[in-house]
C-alpha cells in the first residue's frame, strides 16, 4: 500500500471519528479532506476546488433540489396535508391496522407528490402519533410505521436519491423514475402485509378505531371532507407526472409545475397570503441549503480521496469481494448498508457510488437496476439505529412518553422488511427493469 | 537524451467509459497507452473522466492555470471563453474531415490554434475525429422550411442560433434529458452524434426521424490541449511521441466511427424502423445563407476570430473546387446521387 | 461579554439578510422555470438566456443557503454521544469545529478569486452565442457565499464561547 493511499484511508477514519464525536458532518468532510488531501500532494491540486463548487453550483439537475423542497414546505405550511391526514385517518379506523395502513397509504401519496423525508416524517409524526397512541397502538409500531411510511418518498419518484443517482450514473431522470415504481410499491406492500399481520396475531397492539368515535362523524360528511382534502395533493401529484408524462415539461422542470401548483393550490383554497410565501421561501433556503451545504463541502473530501487514489483502494476491496459480478453485487449491497449506517445518502452516493461504478460498468451490469438496487439501500440507511435521519427527526415531534429506544425497537422490522424487499430487486431484476421498458424510457 | 521520466494527469470533457470520447480505439485512453508504450513508460498520463477529478468544462482553466497537465475536450466549448475557437472543432457548413484536417496540418490551421491559445499558456493538438455528424432526431419529417417555424430543438451552441434565425426554439437540455423529453414531445426534435452513439443513448426509440447531414457539425475534431509550461519541459523525444500518437488517434479515432456508424446505420433503419434521409435542398439553402451571415458577424466582433475565419474560409474556397471535382465527383459516381 | 453577544448577533444579521436575498430567489426560480415550460408549451418559443439563468439561480441559493441552513440550526450532526457529553464538552466541540470552519470558509475564498478573475480576464460568457455574459459575477458568488459562511461560523464560535462561560453573560 502507498503512502497516498495510507492517507486516503486516513481521510476517511479521521472523518468518522470526527462524525462520532458530533463534529457537524459538513465540517468534517471539509477538514479530513484538507488535512490529509495537503500532507499527501500540497496545496497545488485544491485549486481545482473552485471548479468543482462550481459544478455543483451550475448543475441543472440541481435545479429540482429547490423546487421540490418549495413544493413539500408549501404543502406543509398550508395545513394542506394535516387535514389530509385527519380525513383519511378516520375513514381507515373501522378495521384492524386500519389506522397504521392508512398511515403507509399517505406516505406514498405524499412520497408521489414530494419526497423530503425531514418534512414527511415531521408532518406524519406530530399528527399521527399521539392519535395513533390514543388509539392503543404499540408505540414500537406506530413509530415504526411512520418512520418507514416517511422514507417512501425517496424511492417513489419524484426523488432526490433518484435525481443525484441519474446524474451519477449517466442515466436519465426518467428512466431512473420509472424503475424505481414497482419497487416503491412493493415496499408500501411489505409495510402493509407486516402490519395487517401484527393486528392479526396481536390485535392489542393495532386495535381498530371505537364504533362511537365513527358515528360521531356521519358518513356524508366525511367523504365531502375527503373530496375537498384529498384533491389538491392529488393535483400536485398530476401536475407533477402529468407534466412529465403528456410531454409538457422535462423530468428536472417538472418539479416547477408542482411548486407552481403549491402555490395555486393555495391560493385556490384562500391560504396564500405574503407572510405564508415568505416563510416558505425561507423554510426551502434553509433545508435546500442544509443539502447544498454537505455537496458543497463534500467537494473538498472528493477532491483528496480522488487525488491519493482513494480509488484505488476501493479496487483492492473488490478483490476481497467474492465469485464476480453477483459476489461484488452482494458485497456492494453490504457495504452500502454498513456505510448508510454511519453516512448520509448524499455522500454515499457522490463519494462511493462513482468509485464503484467502473467495475460494473466494465461487467455490463444493468445500471438501471443497480441505480435501483442502491436507492432502495440508501432509503434504508434513514431508518437504521444508530444514526438514522428518519429517527432523529421523530424523535424531534414525538410525545415525551415516547423513548429513543420505542423508535429503534419499532424501525427494527421495518428494516428487515426492506432487506426482504432489496432481495426481491435483486432475484427479480424486471420488478426495476419492465416499467422503463414497456414504456420506452 | 534526457533521462527524465514524466507523469502527467489528463482531464476529460467526456464521462466514465464514453466510447471513443474516453475508450476505444483512438480516444484519449488509447493515445496515453500509444504514449506509454513509445516512451518505454518515460510519459505516463493519468486519465480522469468527468466528474472524477472535475466537471466535464472545467478542463480549459485548470490547463490554463497549470494545476493539470493535459485536457481532452472539443475546443468548440471554449467559445464563450474564446470565440475563435470554435473554428478548431469545426465549421458549419464548412468542409468535411479532409479539408478541415488539410487546413489545421497544412493550411495554417494548426498554427493558429497555437496563436489563440498562447494567452492561456496552452499548446493544442487534434487528437479525435468524428467525421460528418447527424443533423439530427425528428418526430416530424422536415419537408419545407416553413416547418421549423416553433419547432423545438435541442441545439446549443452555434448552430442554434443559426437554427433561431427560422424560427426554431433551441433548447439547452443536458444530455440524459434529451431522451424522455424527446420521447414524450416536450422537444420536436434533437441533436446528438452520429448513429453509433446515438443509438447508444435510445433516441430511436424517441423519434423516426433521422435527418441529415450535419451541416453544423462536418467534422468535429477532439482536442488535447497542453500546458505551455509543461509542453516547453518535454524533451525533442517525447514531444515527437504526443504529435504522432495524437496524429495516429485521429486517423484510428474517425476510421472506427466510419466503420461503427455504418453498422449502426443499418441496424437503425433495418430493425427499428427509423427513416433516414438528407434534409430538403431548400432547407439546407435556406440554413447556408444564414449560417454564412451568422458566421461573418459573428467574425466581424474581434481580430483573432477576423483572422482564423478568414485563413479558414481561404483554404476552404481554394479546396472546395478540388473536393468537388475529385472526392464529389468520385461519391455520386460510386454512390449514385 | 456583552460584546460578544452583540457582534454574533451582527454576524447572524449578515446571514439572515443574504438568506433572505436567497429565499425570494427561490420564489423567482419556481416562476423562472414554470415560466419556460409553459411558454416553450403553449407558445413554441423562448430565449437562451432565460433557459442559462435557470441554473444561473442556483448558484445563489445553493451558496447563500449553506449559511441560511446554520443560522437556522439545521447544522447535521450524529449526536448519539455527543447528547451524553456533559455541556462543557459539547461547547468545546462546537467552538472547535466553528473555528474549523471559519479557517475552511476562508481558505476557499482564498483559492476561489484566482478562479474569479480568471473568468473576468478572459470576459468570459456562455459558448451560446445568445446566452448570458460576464460569467465572472456567477463564478465572484463562490467567494462571497464563503465569506457570509464565515461570518455565520464565527457567530457559531461567539456563541458557543458565551455557553462555554455562561456567568460572564
Ligand atoms: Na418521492
Ligand atoms: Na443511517
Amino acid at each position: 500500500m502507498s503512502p497516498n493511499e495510507i492517507l486516503a484511508i486516513l481521510t476517511v477514519v479521521s472523518f468518522f471519528t470526527m462524525l462520532m464525536i458530533g463534529v457537524p458532518v459538513a465540517v468534517g468532510l471539509a477538514v479530513s479532506g484538507f488535512v490529509f488531501g495537503y500532507i499527501g500532494f500540497g496545496p497545488l491540486l485544491f485549486n481545482l476546488l473552485p471548479a468543482r463548487i462550481f459544478g455543483v453550483v451550475s448543475n441543472y439537475t440541481l435545479l429540482a433540489i429547490p423546487l421540490f423542497v418549495f413544493m413539500g414546505v408549501m404543502l406543509e405550511k398550508s395545513k394542506l396535508a394535516e387535514e389530509l391526514l385527519d380525513v383519511v385517518g378516520h375513514l381507515s379506523g373501522s378495521m384492524r391496522g386500519g389506522m397504521g395502513v392508512a398511515i403507509v397509504l399517505v406516505g406514498v401519496l405524499m412520497g408521489a407528490s414530494t419526497g423530503i423525508v425531514g418534512a414527511t416524517i415531521v408532518t406524519l409524526g406530530l399528527l399521527t402519533l399521539p392519535a395513533l397512541l390514543r388509539r392503543g397502538y404499540s408505540k414500537s409500531l406506530a413509530c415504526g410505521t411512520i418512520c418507514a411510511s416517511g422514507t417512501l418518498g425517496q424511492i417513489i419518484p419524484p426523488s432526490l436519491i433518484l435525481l443525484l443517482l441519474a446524474d451519477i450514473l449517466g442515466e436519465s431522470v426518467g428512466t431512473m423514475f420509472a424503475a424505481a415504481v414497482f419497487p416503491g410499491l412493493i415496499l408500501a406492500g411489505l409495510y402493509v402485509i407486516y402490519i395487517f399481520a401484527i393486528a392479526y396475531f396481536y390485535p392489542d397492539r393495532a386495535p381498530a378505531i371505537s364504533a362511537e368515535e365513527r358515528a360521531a362523524l356521519p358518513r356524508r360528511e366525511l367523504y365531502g371532507k375527503l373530496f375537498k382534502v384529498v384533491l389538491p395533493p392529488l393535483l400536485l401529484v398530476v401536475a407533477v407526472l402529468g407534466a412529465i408524462i403528456g410531454g409538457v415539461a422535462a423530468p428536472t422542470e417538472a418539479a416547477s409545475m408542482g411548486a407552481l401548483g403549491a402555490i395555486l393550490v393555495c391560493a385556490a383554497t384562500g391560504k396564500l397570503s405574503y407572510g405564508l410565501l415568505r416563510d416558505a421561501a425561507r423554510a426551502t433556503l434553509s433545508i435546500a441549503g442544509m443539502v447544498f451545504l454537505i455537496l458543497i463541502l463534500s467537494q473538498v473530501f472528493g477532491l483528496a480521496f480522488r487525488g491519493l487514489g482513494g480509488e484505488k483502494l476501493v479496487e483492492h476491496m473488490f478483490n476481497w469481494a467474492p465469485g464476480g459480478v453477483t459476489g461484488s453485487l452482494i458485497f456492494l449491497m453490504v457495504l452500502l448498508f454498513i456505510l448508510g449506517c454511519f453516512l448520509e445518502w448524499i455522500e454515499i452516493s457522490y463519494i462511493a457510488v462513482p468509485l464503484f461504478l467502473p467495475y460494473f460498468i466494465a461487467n455490463d451490469v444493468n445500471l438501471v437496476w443497480l441505480g435501483t438496487l442502491i436507492c432502495v439501500n440508501l432509503q434504508t440507511s434513514f431508518l437504521t439505529p444508530p444514526f438514522g435521519w428518519a429517527l432523529f427527526f421523530l424523535k424531534g415531534v414525538a410525545p415525551p412518553g415516547v423513548t429513543t429506544s420505542d423508535i429503534y425497537r419499532g424501525v427494527v422490522p421495518f428494516v428487515l422488511l426492506q432487506a426482504v424487499g432489496i432481495a426481491i430487486v435483486f432475484l427479480f431484476p424486471e420488478v426495476a427493469t419492465w416499467l422503463p421498458d414497456a414504456i420506452g424510457w | 537524451r534526457a533521462q527524465t521520466s514524466f507523469n502527467w494527469k489528463m482531464t476529460n470533457a467526456y464521462g466514465p467509459n464514453a466510447p471513443f470520447y474516453v475508450v476505444g480505439p483512438g480516444s484519449p485512453t488509447d493515445f496515453i497507452k500509444k504514449v506509454d508504450t513509445m516512451s518505454g513508460g518515460r510519459l505516463k498520463i493519468q486519465h480522469f473522466a468527468a466528474g472524477e477529478l472535475i466537471p466535464a468544462m472545467e478542463g480549459f482553466d485548470a490547463v490554463a492555470a497549470g494545476t493539470v497537465e493535459t485536457n481532452s475536450a472539443n475546443s468548440y466549448f471554449w467559445s464563450g471563453k474564446v470565440f475563435a475557437a470554435q473554428y478548431f472543432t469545426t465549421v458549419p457548413f464548412g468542409m468535411s474531415f479532409q479539408g478541415h484536417m488539410a487546413w489545421l496540418y497544412h493550411g495554417g490551421g494548426l498554427d493558429l490554434w497555437q496563436e489563440v491559445y498562447k494567452p492561456f499558456n496552452m499548446v493544442a493538438f487534434p487528437m479525435n475525429n468524428t467525421g460528418v455528424q447527424m443533423t439530427g432526431w425528428f418526430r416530424k419529417e422536415v419537408t419545407s422550411v416553413e416547418d421549423l417555424k416553433g419547432l423545438r430543438m435541442r441545439i446549443p451552441g452555434l448552430a442554434g442560433k443559426v437554427y433561431g434565425q427560422l424560427g426554431v426554439d433551441a433548447r439547452l437540455l443536458p444530455g440524459g434529458e434529451i431522451f424522455p423529453a424527446l420521447e414524450r414531445g416536450v422537444i420536436d426534435a434533437a441533436e446528438f452524434v452520429g448513429p453509433y452513439q446515438d443509438k447508444r443513448l435510445g433516441l430511436q426509440k424517441a423519434a423516426k426521424f433521422y435527418h441529415t447531414t450535419g451541416w453544423h457539425e462536418p467534422a468535429t475534431t477532439g482536442e488535447l490541449a497542453i500546458s505551455l509550461p509543461t509542453w516547453e519541459k518535454l524533451p525533442a523525444d517525447l514531444k515527437e511521441m504526443v504529435k504522432v500518437a495524437s496524429m495516429a488517434c485521429v486517423l484510428e479515432s474517425l476510421t472506427w466511427s466510419e466503420a461503427v456508424n455504418g453498422e449502426a446505420l443499418v441496424e437503425l433503419v433495418e430493425k427499428d424502423g427509423v427513416t433516414a434521409k438528407p434534409l430538403p435542398d431548400a432547407v439546407i439553402a435556406r440554413l447556408k445563407e444564414v449560417t454564412a451571415d451568422t458566421l461573418a458577424t459573428e467574425a466581424a466582433k474581434d481580430p483573432l476570430t477576423k483572422k482564423v475565419h478568414d485563413s479558414y474560409m481561404g483554404f476552404k474556397k481554394k479546396h472546395d473546387k478540388w473536393a468537388k471535382l475529385s472526392e464529389g465527383a468520385f461519391q455520386s459516381a460510386a454512390l449514385g446521387s | 461579554m456583552p460584546i460578544l453577544a452583540k457582534l454574533a448577533e451582527q454576524l447572524d444579521r449578515v446571514v439572515e439578510l443574504f438568506g433572505r436575498l436567497a429565499a425570494w430567489i427561490g420564489v423567482g426560480l419556481v416562476l423562472l422555470v414554470a415560466g419556460n415550460v409553459l411558454v416553450r408549451y403553449f407558445l413554441h418559443t423562448g430565449a437562451i438566456w432565460l433557459q442559462e439563468l435557470e441554473w444561473h439561480l442556483v448558484a445563489p441559493i445553493a451558496l447563500f443557503g449553506m449559511s441560511y441552513a446554520l443560522l437556522n440550526g439545521e447544522a447535521i450532526r450524529v449526536d448519539g454521544l455527543y447528547q451524553r457529553f456533559p455541556p462543557k464538552l459539547r461547547a468545546t466541540i462546537d467552538i472547535v469545529s466553528s473555528i474549523l470552519m471559519v479557517i475552511v470558509a476562508l481558505i476557499v475564498v482564498k483559492l476561489s478569486i484566482p478562479f474569479v478573475l480568471q473568468s473576468y480576464n478572459m470576459g468570459e460568457g456562455s459558448p451560446n452565442p445568445d446566452g448570458l455574459t460576464h460569467r465572472f459575477l456567477l463564478k465572484a458568488l463562490i467567494p462571497l457565499g464563503f465569506a457570509v459562511l464565515a461570518c455565520q461560523a464565527m457567530a457559531e464560535t461567539l456563541k458557543a464561547a458565551l455557553r462555554f462561560f455562561p456567568s460572564s453573560r
